[in-house]
């Protein structure tokens, strides 16, 4: 910690003593979880461009006891320079805060270069099932709902792709309930055509995606055999420009058909719209998202998308470059996004952040999605070249003041969660099932982190876990809108989001110090459509056509 | 002082007129050129942008390492084509006057014959002819896509010339400008610092001239109380010296007559001397009156008047008077006659006081449109004395009394000529 550092310290905290309570606390619990996670890069000195970008993690229910688990996504040595034997890691919920270690019992102590991470019940069997996107092979594990998962990537038809693969998204873009993939690719690389690039002129440091050919991302279709089609191409979303690396589901149109966005790094970032029709038009330039406000294209990495001002219409949150500022769209009534990145505070908060993982969540359940971003450079030359950009990165967590503006706190959240860290995956979910939503981050050749959020006591919230029927079984498009008389929130099932990590797929309402909503109502993506009146806070589960039933506890 | 206001106005108005026609001009300019140029630049930038897009897509094309047929690239290009045709038809809309009709055909052809190409690739991709698709692309589009980048180039190039030239004019303007402004001061400052000395001589000379006035009042205040006290105190005087005298003198003769009854001879003495003493008596009373008041002035007009003081004055004095007259006599009014007597009196009385010369001359010119009366002398002059007696400040209050100028002038060889000149509109009106 530097005398500056300390300083800021010093007076953030005298602030956090006189400013008014934030209504939550973090502390960091990863030691005392028992999880004991260090990523892999394999760096050894040559700087390969896949070294610095990784891992993603996930916060899902492998097992379906109700308790979350962890999945961390690792990379491992390169060929020729093995040094060591890193896989992922599957931790299990114990129930009581801590985790255990089950990758070899699960079957996932697989070796491979893995980037992110996508969880999806894509056979409707009740289990979540995993995709690892890698530099090399992606791979598919199905979840046998025993605790194991098989590797059934060739037997799905996704073998046979080496690629520099980075976040994907479940979702059904066709509707037949059926969940499909989408799968961003960042840039044409090998170790073999690895390109020098150097930011003090003498040594060696990662390169910006310029100096590589773009890649386009890919689109498979669920075929309900177990199969998938390539329709990367029929799609129309086939684009041999994108450097994507993050993707988030949006229904930017409202017509109940999911959307997609994908962030660009250093191209212009995509929104797809779904033209129902399986085929998918870029309405990107023309909604506003594709350039900066001033025209450029940005490094986008993660990317969020929330009803962060309970309008009812989705923005979008998407990290950036360093000096490129965090990206805050809104949606205007002409139907083009507006960058209030600047006006909200975030903007200028961001400027020197080089951002990755994101999430809307509402940390302090006060019923405004707040908005966390996980920051770490590319390259630890760059302190050098830079002196206001550091390395390490503390992360952001912006509170929603539900009046348009965002104020970092992370420097008060507690448990070190400012600490600066080369983060990368950012993934969000109630692990204790306390009602609140904790946080787990991944860092660059570095731990993971689980922090546990605990609200202020009286603060509470309406959490819906949606089982589809004749949608896709994790009713992933499904939309909730709650309302209370503070106003509506929505909220959107959804996969992808963030950055290369998955979140949970049960969604929190923060209903502040209220005991009920007045009304709760579900768009399913298969286009219908239920309300329940006057639901108390707590846990529900809601199968489609159903009742909302309250889930133990 | 409206002169200079004058002047203020009318360099204010034509500066104005210019400063505006100059803005025009430089708005003109900007609207025209800069701002046209700069839009098509920025499209022409995004035009070019669309041309790498097509490069680099036509690349990975070639290439062959992707899993997929040349179809796939169709999306792609569909948006690239969107953009373009988009940036063409607005770049068309901007571009600058000076584009040839040639140039200007070149791109919109061009671009319709790379499409057109591209169809075919596209259309030999669905017939499985990948291999016949990717030779043409190396063949045919590559080399439209770097004709139409290398014309779009040139194009950039082109507009950053005109906009250097536009940029040159702009400079120009300001500098002119810059130049008016420096111009417009001076012509401003000129006269407001003209009209500025002006007023402050103007007024300088006004106080000074009030200054004067106010002393030559209060001058005038105190001689008149010290003149009426000397005045009282010589008819004192005179009353006690010699009436006081003269009355003793008959008492004590009257006494003696009365004792010089019984001899006839001594009485009749006695009473002629009395009379002698009354009739000097009386003599002294008429010459005091008349000091005091030429009542003779009245009667008597003006003319005579000063033809009965003069002989008085040489008798007393001792100065020979030489008196001389020019033209028909007028008859004056008498509050102007009067004026003239004492402006004579007070200038005879100055010379046998300070002139130290033994003659005088006066003079009376009856001139048609006005009467100037002189009276020199061939003594000292007025020398280096500062301050002005009370004669002359009494003159000059008497000229202006009767409309008159009175004019101190000292004569060449010595001596002082006093000249009081009255215009005959005054001298009649009041007739």
């Amino acid at each position: 910690m530097t005398r500056r550092e300390f300083t800021l310290g010093a007076v953030a905290a005298a602030a956090a003593r006189a400013a008014a309570p934030l209504g939550f606390r973090l502390t960091d619990i990863t030691a005392a979880a028992g999880i004991a996670f260090q990523h892999n890069s394999g760096a050894f000195g040559a700087k390969y461009l896949p070294e610095t970008m990784a891992p993603g993690c996930a916060f899902f229910d492998y097992d379906g006891d109700g308790w979350l688990d962890i999945l961390l996504v690792n990379g491992m040595d390169w060929p020729g320079h093995k040094r060591q034997r890193s896989t992922m890691k599957l931790y299990r919920n114990n129930r009581n805060g801590t985790f255990t270690d089950v990758t070899e019992r699960a079957g996932l102590a697989v070796e491979m270069y893995g980037m992110g991470v996508a969880i999806a019940d894509y056979n409707n069997d009740g289990f979540p099932d995993i995709l690892v996107t890698a530099v090399g092979q992606n791979r598919l594990f199905q979840n046998d709902g025993r605790g194991r998962f098989l590797d059934v990537t060739e037997k799905a038809g996704l073998g046979g792709r080496q690629a520099f693969s980075t976040s994907a998204a479940w979702f059904d873009f066709d509707r037949d309930g059926l969940l499909d993939l989408v799968v961003c690719n960042y840039v044409k690389w090998s170790p073999e055509h690895d390109v020098f690039c150097s930011l003090d002129g003498k040594k060696k440091s990662y390169c910006t995606p310029e100096a590589y050919h773009g890649e386009t991302c890919w689109m498979f279709r669920n075929r309900g055999n177990g199969t998938f089609e390539d329709v990367t191409a029929k799609s129309g979303i086939f684009d041999t420009s994108s450097k994507s690396l993050g993707v988030a589901l949006v229904d930017y149109d409202r017509d109940g058909w999911a959307d997609l966005l994908i962030a660009n790094d250093t191209q212009p970032n995509k929104l797809y719209r779904n033209l129902r029709n399986g085929t998918f038009e870029d309405v990107a330039v023309r909604a506003g998202v594709a350039f900066s406000e001033d025209g450029k294209a940005r490094a986008g990495m993660g990317v969020d998308v929330g009803d962060f001002d309970n309008s009812g219409a989705s923005g979008i949150v998407i990290t950036n470059f360093d000096n490129e500022m965090m990206a805050l769209y809104k949606l205007a009534r002409d139907g083009t996004y507006k960058d209030v990145a600047y006006k909200s505070g975030v903007g200028t908060a961001s400027i020197n952040s080089l951002g990755f993982g994101c999430a809307f969540v509402d940390v302090n359940l006060d019923g405004y999605l707040d908005l966390l971003a996980a920051n770490g450079h590319i390259d630890e030359t760059v302190r050098h070249i830079h002196g206001n950009v550091g390395y390490a990165q503390a992360p952001h967590l912006f509170l929603n003041d539900g009046k348009g503006g965002f104020h970092d706190v992370a420097a008060l959240a507690g448990g070190g969660f400012a600490a600066p860290k080369v983060a990368r995956g950012l993934a969000y979910g109630d692990f204790d099932r306390d009602g609140d939503v904790d946080i787990l981050l991944t860092t660059n050749q570095g731990p993971a982190y689980l922090y546990r959020n605990d609200v202020t006591p009286g603060y509470r919230s309406l959490r819906v876990r949606l089982i589809g029927t004749k949608s896709n079984r994790d009713a992933i498009g499904a939309v909730v809108r709650v309302t209370t008389p503070d106003g509506t929130q929505s909220r959107m099932v959804k996969t992808g989001s963030s950055y290369l990590s998955q979140s949970e797929p049960t969604l929190t309402f923060g209903l502040a110090r209220r005991d009920r909503a007045d009304r709760v109502a579900i768009e399913w993506p298969s286009g219908g459509v239920q309300g329940f009146e006057g639901v108390a806070v707590g846990a529900y589960e809601c199968v489609e056509g159903g009742r909302l039933s309250a889930k133990n506890p | 002082m409206l002169a200079g206001l004058a002047v203020t106005l009318s360099a204010v108005a034509v500066y104005s007129a210019y400063t505006i026609d100059q803005l025009r001009g430089l708005r003109e300019l900007q609207a025209t050129t800069i701002d046209r140029n700069r839009t098509d630049s920025l499209l022409l930038l995004r035009i070019q942008n669309n041309l790498n897009s097509l490069a680099l897509a036509m690349r990975d094309m070639v290439d062959g390492n992707e899993p997929y047929p040349l179809t796939a690239w169709q999306a792609q290009f569909k948006r690239i084509r969107t953009d373009l045709e988009d940036a063409l038809a607005k770049e068309e809309r901007y571009s600058p006057s000076d584009r040839t009709s040639g140039q200007r055909s070149y791109l919109t052809s061009s671009v319709a014959q790379f499409w057109d190409a591209l169809d075919r690739v596209f259309a030999l991709g669905r017939e499985g002819k990948e291999g016949e698709g990717r030779t043409m692309i190396q063949l045919s589009l590559q080399a439209r896509q770097e004709a139409l980048s290398t014309a779009v180039a040139r194009l950039l190039v082109q507009n950053n010339e005109t906009e250097q030239e536009a940029a040159r004019r702009t400079h120009e303007i300001y500098t002119r400008a810059e130049r008016n402004v420096y111009i417009f001061l001076v012509a401003m400052l000129v006269p407001i610092v003209l009209t500025s000395l002006y007023l402050v001589q103007y007024n300088r000379r006004m106080f000074e001239q009030v200054a004067t006035l106010s002393e030559r009042r209060s001058e005038l205040a105190q001689q008149l109380i010290s003149m009426q006290e000397s005045t009282f105190r010589s008819i004192s005087r005179e009353l006690h010296d010699d009436f006081g005298q003269v009355l003793t003198a008959i008492g004590t003769m009257l006494q003696r007559s009365e004792r010089r009854l019984e001899d006839p001879g001594a009485l009749r003495a006695d009473l002629r001397e009395v009379q002698e003493i009354v009739q000097a008596a009386l003599e002294k009373v008429r010459s005091l009156s008349r000091a005091l008041h030429p009542a003779s002035l009245d009667e008597i007009g003006f003319e005579s008047a000063l033809g009965q003081y003069l002989p008085g004055f040489e008798k007393q004095t001792g100065i020979a008077i030489r008196y001389e007259k020019d033209g028909p006599s007028r008859e004056l009014d008498r509050e102007v006659a009067i004026h003239l007597y004492r402006v004579v009196q007070e200038a005879l009385s100055n010379i046998a006081r300070h002139s130290k010369s033994k003659q005088a001359a006066v003079r009376l010119r009856f001139l048609p449109e006005s009467l100037v009366l002189e009276v020199e002398d061939e003594g000292v002059g007025f020398g280096k004395t500062g301050k002005q007696g009370m004669g002359l400040v009494s003159m000059r209050e008497r000229a202006d009394l009767v409309n008159g100028r009175v004019e101190f002038l000292d004569r060449t060889g010595g001596g002082v000529l006093v000249r009081l000149t009255v215009p005959t509109a005054r001298e009649e009106s009041d007739g």
